[in-house]
């Protein structure tokens, strides 16, 4: 005991409800009310005119990936292949390289990304240890008409500017 | 035979065979606009010619432009091509055949002669209509059987039982209005509706039958294959159905005689309980002896029904966003003066039957013009019925619809006849 019982009432059996037409047409008049006041009015439809206006995308979405820079425009990324090693579907390809401007020991020679192998899990931002790699752009369509585009490269992905602020962000959570 | 008469029979065969047609666009365009509008979505409106999207109707294009240019494929595994490919031909044919003997004018009387205003000039009526409404559903066995295919099978085999099933409710439907009006003929019947019941009420078969009204309703929505009783084609269950080995023309000519099907059953449902083409309260003698009174209010009326429209055509076409020098604003001021323009054209030719002579030719086509739009008008509240149940009602399962057809339509038409028999012999 303990648990509330609360007993619904089941519809259906009396006459008036067995008698189906009453009971349609009060749904009709139901279905013709929303008819009615979009054709009064086209503003009431519950629509978004999509590719005109964008929703908004909140700073914990996992969109297109990117890796973050430090003030002088150095990858923050050290190669260490945290993100590759943790990736499910195997799609993070990266190739060190020694790194000259004394910011660490190594750098990325190569980073590509296959979008069409992500799933977006998010596991490679989880697993790196300096933040270097983001999922914060805001890109949630990524389309194209031949499949070499969707291999994204170190420029490209150092370029790409996140789509929140440093504070909303951390506030996300990450 | 003179040249009017070969101009009459040109005029009425095409009305009969071109109108149908020309309402699958009109249907199509209702069906999926309402559709949105139902759901308080917008159904489809970017397809556009040159920033032309005509309220939606341009996506009926483009659908139509796709369906004709895809191949046209036959399976491997289909044996019997020739009933294959004969199926969706018999179901469109008889879609639009059975729509010739409904009557939209009264009898065009033209130089002393008198022109039945239907497609084929016959007698038969509503008998012809049950016959071809019943040889539709052969084209959907052959499609099914045809199509060597399990849903292709069950979906032929569902809407043959259910044709059964309905039919015979739908037939006893109309045996009780054959009493009540006494003929079998389409045309005597609505002008046997022009009648005032107590000079006031119209004397529609809707108010001399209801009942007989709901079980014909119910069976023309079983016959025409519609929600709730599209079983054959129930896409939850069997895929498509029928056509589900069909595709690009094959499919369309089906997609187009289910709704040819439904413009002829809401015809045929107007003819019988609403009236057929007659103008409410006003018969066709009655009509031609005011032509005048009645064109002068048409003529009052029309600038200020469209006033209003333009006015919701202003405030309905715009976008819903920010946008600089809005193009719908632009298209939106475009349509309204082409309806303008139609306003206008109407005006000028409601002055000419105001100048001409009273009881002429030109006030006989004035009326039976006036009587074709008040069946379109008719027909396409109707075709709305048709699709407002379709997004209001889900489907029915196979044995509730079975239980439906024989234990409770078949007792009420067969209970609707025993009144209607002993009310008229009791008034007699």
């Amino acid at each position: 005991m303990g648990a509330k019982v609360k007993i619904i009432e089941r519809k259906g059996s009396s006459l008036i409800e067995r008698l189906y037409l009453i009971e349609i047409a009060k749904g009709m008049a139901t279905t013709f009310g929303h008819l009615f006041r979009n054709l009064k009015d086209n503003r009431n439809l519950y629509v978004r005119h999509y590719p005109e206006v964008q929703p908004e995308i909140p700073a914990r979405w996992r969109g297109r990936h990117r890796l973050t820079t430090h003030e002088d425009g150095t990858a923050k990324c050290v190669a260490c292949f945290m993100c590759q090693t943790n990736c499910p579907a195997k799609c993070i390809m990266i190739e060190a390289g020694e790194r000259v401007d004394g910011k660490a020991e190594k750098m990325p020679v190569k980073f590509h990304i296959d979008l069409l192998e992500c799933i977006y899990c998010g596991y490679c931002v989880e697993a790196c240890p300096l933040d270097a790699i983001r999922m914060d752009t805001g890109i949630f369509s990524v389309t194209d008409n031949n499949r070499e585009s969707f291999l994204l490269g170190l420029e490209e992905l150092l370029a790409t500017p996140g789509a929140c602020s440093e504070e909303e962000y951390k506030k996300g959570g990450a | 035979m003179s040249l009017l008469d070969y101009l009459m029979i040109a005029i009425r065969v095409a009305f009969s065979a071109f109108i149908p047609l020309c309402f699958v666009a009109v249907c199509v365009w209702m069906e999926r606009r309402g559709a949105g509008f139902f759901q308080d979505r917008s159904g489809p409106n970017r397809a556009n010619i040159c920033g032309f999207r005509a309220a939606g109707i341009v996506q009926n294009l483009s659908d139509g432009l796709k369906l004709a240019f895809k191949e046209d494929m036959i399976s491997d595994h289909i044996k019997h091509k020739f009933f294959f490919v004969l199926a969706p031909i018999i179901v469109f044919f008889t879609a639009v055949v059975s729509f010739a003997v409904v009557p939209y004018a009264d009898t065009l009387v033209l130089g002393g002669k008198s022109y039945l205003m239907q497609g084929i000039p016959v007698d038969l009526g509503i008998l012809w209509f049950l016959a071809l409404a019943g040889f539709g559903v052969y084209g959907i066995i052959l499609a099914g059987w045809s199509s060597s295919n399990k849903y292709g099978i069950l979906g032929g085999l569902r809407s043959a039982a259910q044709v059964i099933s309905y039919e015979i409710p739908m037939g006893l439907a109309i045996v009780s209005l054959l009493v009540v009006y006494g003929t079998v003929n389409l045309n005597e019947i609505a002008q046997f509706q022009g009648k005032l019941l107590f000079g006031f009420i119209p004397l529609w078969g809707a108010i001399l039958q209801p009942l007989g009204m709901i079980i014909f309703i119910v069976a023309a929505f079983a016959e025409c294959n519609r929600t709730p009783f599209d079983l054959a084609e129930g896409e939850s269950e069997i895929v498509a159905g029928f056509h589900v080995e069909y595709s690009a023309m094959k499919f369309a000519v089906f997609f187009m005689g289910e709704y040819v099907a439904m413009f002829a059953s809401s015809a045929i449902i107007i003819t019988l309980f609403f009236g057929g083409y007659q103008v409410p309260f006003l018969s066709t003698d009655a009509l031609i002896s005011y032509a005048k009174p009645v064109a002068f209010l048409l003529m009052l009326s029309l600038p200020v029904i469209m006033y209003f429209f333009a006015g919701w055509i202003r405030r309905s076409n715009i976008s819903h966003y920010p946008r600089e020098n809005d193009p719908r604003v632009v298209e939106a001021n475009v349509y309204i003066k082409c309806f303008w323009g139609l306003i206008l054209l109407l005006e000028l030719i409601l002055l000419i039957i105001l100048f001409c002579k009273s009881g002429g030719s030109a006030t006989t086509i004035f009326v039976a013009l006036l009587q074709v739009c008040t069946f379109l008008l008719k027909v396409t509240m109707m075709i709305f019925v048709y699709i407002w149940v379709r997004w209001t009602i889900p489907r029915f399962r196979y044995d509730q619809l079975q239980k439906l057809g024989w234990q409770v339509l078949l007792p009420l038409a067969l209970l609707n006849i025993f009144i209607t028999s002993a009310v008229v012999v009791a008034l007699s």
